[in-house]
């Protein structure tokens, strides 16, 4: 069981350019959780900022790494009511049951305590005319310290040699430790088969050169994949040369491997809607929370690359983000998978 | 710990079989698998201000029919049962440490029934440092009346003539792993 690995995979998400239309999240369960027991499964969730996002409430249920000792945090171990969702629906009854008018779509499951993954999708937050949110897609974050990996009894956990940290489903006996220990709370239970699940990096494909489902699959191309240890990449670029991808909760102490390019908002309006250009409508504090003291330097650092621009300058950073072509998204995974013979 | 012989025939797969009604069970004293034994620092970190292996005492038999080794474990639970962990019992054998369930030198074996999902067959090599075997030759059947767990679990009759232990986790109380609850001493099967 090796917890450190030579390369490390990392992804970038743009959350100025997600638009939060769940094609990532769709690509991944049609490819990955279609199988037994894999219903309520969202290894790539997209959820609306601020919000409780999936799990309901995950970042209060603690885990990862204790900054004062060092010592992993106990964590709570996330319900299947928690993550929700895995409905059924009343399709026949609303299709074919003659009651055109009267019977909606509705999950077949108690109006009391329903939840899924971005159930609380419209809300965000604010007040009206000043009310913000964006769009936040999570998945493993592959971390540098896998707490996962190291609260597992039965070895099941392994961080490969290019950083993926993927399970093995046979020696994992459901016992759910890591489960308690991921601070980010992206592991699933497969309560028909026993087992924890979570996102495998697409490493079949990676194996082929195939980008990943969800970076290959978004139409906003917000996106990018590649090795953080490759200088020049665009992933290296955006979080060590120019700083403006910064990690998820890194407080807690496990060292992610997504990162996020902050959400710019609109400037904040005035009770007589005049408008405040000293006060984004997303407020600073907020996004400090999530991504630390430097999503300050990134924001004012994305902002005067803007105005760089609109001055009639040119802007590498900008034009890396804009991705014209959309390959450049992929790193070093450029492979079309149609391109891919099956040898099964 | 006497195995009684059983005609074939009989069902001691079944704990509440009348075939049981004959064997003498023993009162065997359990207690917590040592947190200092627990193999992940996560694990002594999140346990250490939590009490597990609460179970006590476990009645336990065991029978064979001369083709497999029936061991029936009967405990009081009557907590309400946790949606999220089950309860379990596992028969311990073979010739490593009983109270930290094995390790990595001495592994013992264990067969592992557990509520809603059947018998495993697992080496055990410490608490839950577990690999899971062919469970085909292991089974296992049990149920919760009135406050208590009857489990017979069963395997090949070679171990008729080894070490019995077992081994109980509350699921109420989100036992599983090397939180359970084992047997003190090691009863010597003849
Ligand atoms: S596919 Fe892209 S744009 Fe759509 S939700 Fe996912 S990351 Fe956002
Ligand atoms: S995000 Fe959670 S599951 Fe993924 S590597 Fe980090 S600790 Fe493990």
């Amino acid at each position: 069981m090796t917890a450190s690995a030579t390369r490390q995979i990392a992804w970038v998400y743009d959350l100025n350019k997600c638009i939060g239309c769940q094609t990532c999240s769709v690509a991944c369960k049609v490819l990955w959780t279609r199988e037994e027991g894999e219903k309520h499964e969202w290894w790539c969730s997209v959820n609306t900022m601020p919000g409780l996002g999936t799990p309901k409430g995950w970042e209060e249920m603690g885990g990862g790494i204790d900054p004062k000792t060092g010592k992993p945090r106990a964590g709570h171990q996330p319900t299947r009511g928690e993550f929700g969702g895995g409905f059924d629906y009343n399709y026949y009854e609303v299709f074919y049951g003659g009651t055109a008018g009267k019977a909606h779509l509705e999950p077949q499951a108690p109006r009391e305590g329903r939840w899924a993954m971005n159930w609380d999708e419209d809300q965000g937050a604010g007040e009206w005319p000043n009310s913000y949110f964006f769009y936040m897609p999570r998945i493993c974050n592959h971390c540098t310290n896998p707490v996962c990996l190291e609260a597992c009894p039965t070895g099941a956990l392994a961080k490969r040699d290019d950083g993926l940290v993927l399970r093995d489903e046979d020696v994992c006996m459901g016992d759910r430790f890591c489960m308690e220990a991921c601070p980010y709370k992206k592991i699933y239970f497969n309560y028909e088969r026993r087992v924890a699940q979570h996102c495998i990096g697409c490493f079949p494909r990676i194996e082929a050169g195939v980008a990943p489902a969800c970076v290959r699959q978004c139409p906003g191309r917000a996106v990018f994949i590649g090795y953080i240890d490759e200088e020049g990449s665009a992933v290296n670029n955006l979080v060590k040369k120019w700083k403006i991808a910064l990690p998820l909760h890194a407080e807690a102490g496990t060292g992610p491997n997504v990162f996020y390019v902050p959400p710019l908002s609109p400037h904040r309006l005035n009770d007589d809607f005049s408008i405040d250009y000293k006060t984004p409508r997303i407020p600073p504090e907020y996004l400090e929370s999530l991504f630390g003291p430097e999503v300050h330097t990134a924001l004012a650092t994305l902002s005067s690359e803007m105005e760089k621009v609109r001055g009639g300058g040119t802007s590498e950073m900008l034009k890396t983000l804009i991705a014209y072509k959309w390959q450049e998204l992929l790193g070093p995974f450029t492979v079309d998978p149609a391109d891919i013979v099956p040898t099964v | 710990m006497k195995v009684a012989t059983v005609n074939a025939g009989a069902d001691l797969a079944d704990p509440a079989s009348q075939a049981w009604s004959g064997v003498t069970a023993e009162a065997v004293a359990l207690a917590p698998v040592p947190l200092a034994a627990q193999p992940t620092e996560y694990i002594r970190e999140a346990w250490a201000n939590r009490a597990y292996g609460k179970t006590a005492e476990a009645r336990v038999a065991a029978a064979t029919d001369g083709k497999k080794l029936y061991v029936r474990v009967e405990w009081a639970d009557d907590a309400a049962p946790n949606a999220e962990f089950q309860d379990a019992v596992g028969a311990v054998l073979g010739d490593g440490p009983l109270d930290t369930l094995g390790s990595a030198a001495s592994p013992v074996t264990l067969w592992y029934w557990e509520n809603g999902r059947g018998a495993l067959n697992l080496v055990s090599k410490g608490p839950g440092v577990v690999t899971k075997g062919d469970a085909s030759a292991v089974g296992g059947t049990g149920a919760n009346s009135g406050g208590k767990w009857a489990v017979v679990v069963s395997g090949p009759a070679s171990a008729s003539k080894g070490k019995l232990g077992v081994a109980v986790w509350n699921g109420s109380n989100e036992e599983r792993a090397g939180l359970a609850a084992v047997s003190r001493n090691w009863l010597s099967l003849e």
